[in-house]
């Protein structure tokens, strides 16, 4: 078995792969547990997709820790709460553009891992860079040739990326080759059986991701009919034959934002990263209590809403409001069903 | 003694904002830079076009946004791309001012969001560049927003992750890099610019109760002081109105 490094900027192996992968319209609904079981292996990389915790599949990424996965090597396009497994075995070492939840400051387990070396950098980006790549694999190029990054330090602690000279005019160019990652989970609003995904706001990177990962995961939170997908395919961002598996997950962004249906717990989040991660020790106790004392996302939740002293429906609702899912009522048959009385700006103001 | 009208972050937020004209594209970094570009957009740049990494132009956010992909940031945006091509956008020209914040930055604008201290044993392991580098790079210029302390402004930074002017004159254009670089560093005690020959940092007003003195003692560089340094006016109150009712009401950031 190869690292997931020299995998990683494989164009042969990477299209070897996609020529094997079935182009047929087939069920591919299953639990998220099993999809996790199957799809995502020891030692994979594993790309973040969305913006991490915005509409970011932590669903997923609460069961890779649940089930224990080893060595996983992440590719931060940003990161927020996924780094938190290297304290227990579940990642080797990864490729950062960002890892941190803006102005809620850094992640505690990812200092400490890589401050104490136990967390290996291997090389990092910026998000402009790091898109790049992803964009290069989607449009079959080797690489591209770009502007960032140039003249900085970053280009020293990537051995991937290399300055050169445009050919016609002679200036110097960032070199950024494409990327292939072992692994990409999605979260989108809807996705048909087969894996079609749509969505209702930023793609990010999700369309390069689709095409670049080998292996696929589009978790939703609702399945759709596929002839609701055809007669709105322009928001269909990821296409059904780069999928592996389709989960109904629900509140899979949880506890990040999903947009219009539900936004950032946001005293949970300030919580999480200021105070339950603070140390290796109560890191652990969380995950203990978080994660591998649940049995999936939904207890989860549950233990969440008991935190907040309110009960599940009631705390569902409350970040149902938080997301301003009146704004999204004239659009076919999107929305979450929640209170609709509400007008965005309202809601956003006692929300934020 | 005077009553406190303000905090040394609205203070910031209302410098920063006064620097953005209507009219202009200005792509917004996470952070303070989010606050400034927001309530220039509520006061007097109604036609400002904020540009956001996750792929939102043009929106309209109604209370400041958690952050710089989340769904606040394309609130009646009337296009949403993608990160890539938000930057290709960059590169092309059509972003006027890159925003941003960092935990250093040195005396040639070079800014540090990776680590402090040696990069391959870091004593603080930092967020890494996000989009800052890339916002830096190319955007037609930058604006810098940050605390002003002594080890937020060395020399040099312990690692260069966003491009200002590099190690002095003439090293971007040799470095490849498109955009003009760093133009204002607004800190909490003062705004700064960039001497034309040297490209070093240089003081071009002092908040209220700031002196030239106090900035100097609060960089770790030598800070070029002319003789013509102004005051900088104070938030007035309809500024301070907007920024704590509509831009960040719940004080998530001015605090």
């Amino acid at each position: 078995m190869t690292h997931a490094n020299e995998r990683l900027f494989d164009h042969e192996l990477a299209r070897e792969w996609k020529l094997k992968k079935t182009r047929a319209l087939v069920d591919k609904r299953m639990e998220l547990k099993e999809a996790i079981a199957r799809y995502v292996e020891d030692g994979d990389s594993l790309i973040e997709t969305g913006f991490a915790y915005a509409r970011g599949p932590l669903a997923a990424y609460w069961e890779i820790g649940r089930q224990k996965k080893k060595n996983l090597v992440g590719i931060y396009t940003p990161d927020g709460l996924n780094n938190i497994w290297h304290e227990f075995g579940g990642l080797e070492g990864c490729h950062v553009a960002y890892v941190g939840v803006e102005m809620r400051g850094l992640i505690s387990p990812f200092r400490r891992g890589v401050e104490a070396g136990t967390l290996k950098i291997y090389s990092e980006w910026s998000h402009g860079g790091l898109a790049l790549s992803l964009r290069a694999a989607e449009q079959g190029l080797n690489y591209v040739a770009c502007k960032s990054m140039l003249g900085t330090d970053i280009i020293r602690s990537n051995p991937y990326i290399k300055v050169s000279e445009d050919p016609w005019t002679g200036e110097p160019v960032c070199l950024v080759p494409a990327m292939y990652p072992d692994v990409a989970i999605f979260h989108v609003h809807h996705a048909d059986k087969y894996g079609n995904g749509r969505i209702w706001g930023l793609s990010v990177n999700d369309t390069a991701i689709a095409a670049a990962a080998r292996k696929v995961i589009v978790t939703c939170e609702r399945i759709v009919s596929t002839d609701d997908i055809r007669a709105n395919p322009y928001q269909v961002v990821i296409p059904w034959y780069v999928v592996d598996a389709v989960c109904e997950v629900p509140f899979g962004a949880w506890p990040g934002d999903m947009p219009g249906m539900y936004y950032f717990d946001r005293p949970l989040q300030e919580r999480v990263v200021r105070i339950d991660w603070k140390t290796p020790e109560s890191t652990r106790e969380w995950v203990e209590k978080y994660i591998y004392g649940t049995e999936n996302h939904y207890e989860m939740i549950c233990l969440a809403a008991e935190d907040h002293g309110m009960n599940v429906l009631d705390y569902i609702k409350s970040l149902e409001r938080l997301s301003c899912a009146a704004a999204y009522q004239n659009i076919g048959t999107w929305g979450s069903g929640a209170d609709v009385d509400w007008t965005y700006e309202e809601v956003a103001k006692r929300a934020i | 003694m005077s009553e406190v009208r303000y905090t040394p972050r609205e203070l910031l937020a209302c410098v920063a904002a006064r620097l953005i004209n209507d009219g202009e594209s200005v792509f917004v970094g996470t952070g303070l830079p989010l606050v400034g570009a927001l309530l220039a957009h509520k006061m007097h740049a109604p036609q400002m076009m904020a540009i956001y990494e996750g792929g939102a132009i043009g929106a309209e956010p109604p209370v400041l946004p958690w952050s710089v992909a989340d769904s606040l940031t394309f609130y009646k945006a009337p296009i949403i791309l993608s990160m890539s091509s938000v930057f290709g956008h960059s590169r092309a020209g059509y972003a006027d001012v890159g925003f941003l914040g960092g935990a250093q930055i040195d005396m040639y604008g070079n800014i540090n969001a990776t680590c402090i201290g040696d990069y391959d044993n870091p004593k603080v392991r930092l967020t890494g560049s996000g989009g800052a580098n890339d916002i830096a790079s190319l955007c037609d210029r930058v604006i810098f927003m940050g605390l002003h302390l002594p080890e937020r402004f060395p020399e040099k930074c312990d690692y260069i992750t966003t491009p200002g002017f590099l190690n002095g004159p003439g090293e971007r254009e040799k470095a490849g890099l498109p955009g003009k670089g760093p133009w204002r560093v607004i800190s909490h005690l003062g705004v700064m610019g960039f001497d034309e020959e040297t490209c070093r940092m240089k003081l071009i007003s002092c908040h209220p109760g700031v002196t030239p003195e106090i900035i100097q003692q609060f960089t770790g560089f030598e800070m070029i002081i002319p003789d013509d340094v102004e005051v900088t006016p104070e938030p007035t109150d309809e500024e301070l109105r907007i920024l704590r009712n509509e831009v960040d009401p719940n004080h998530l950031f001015c605090f």
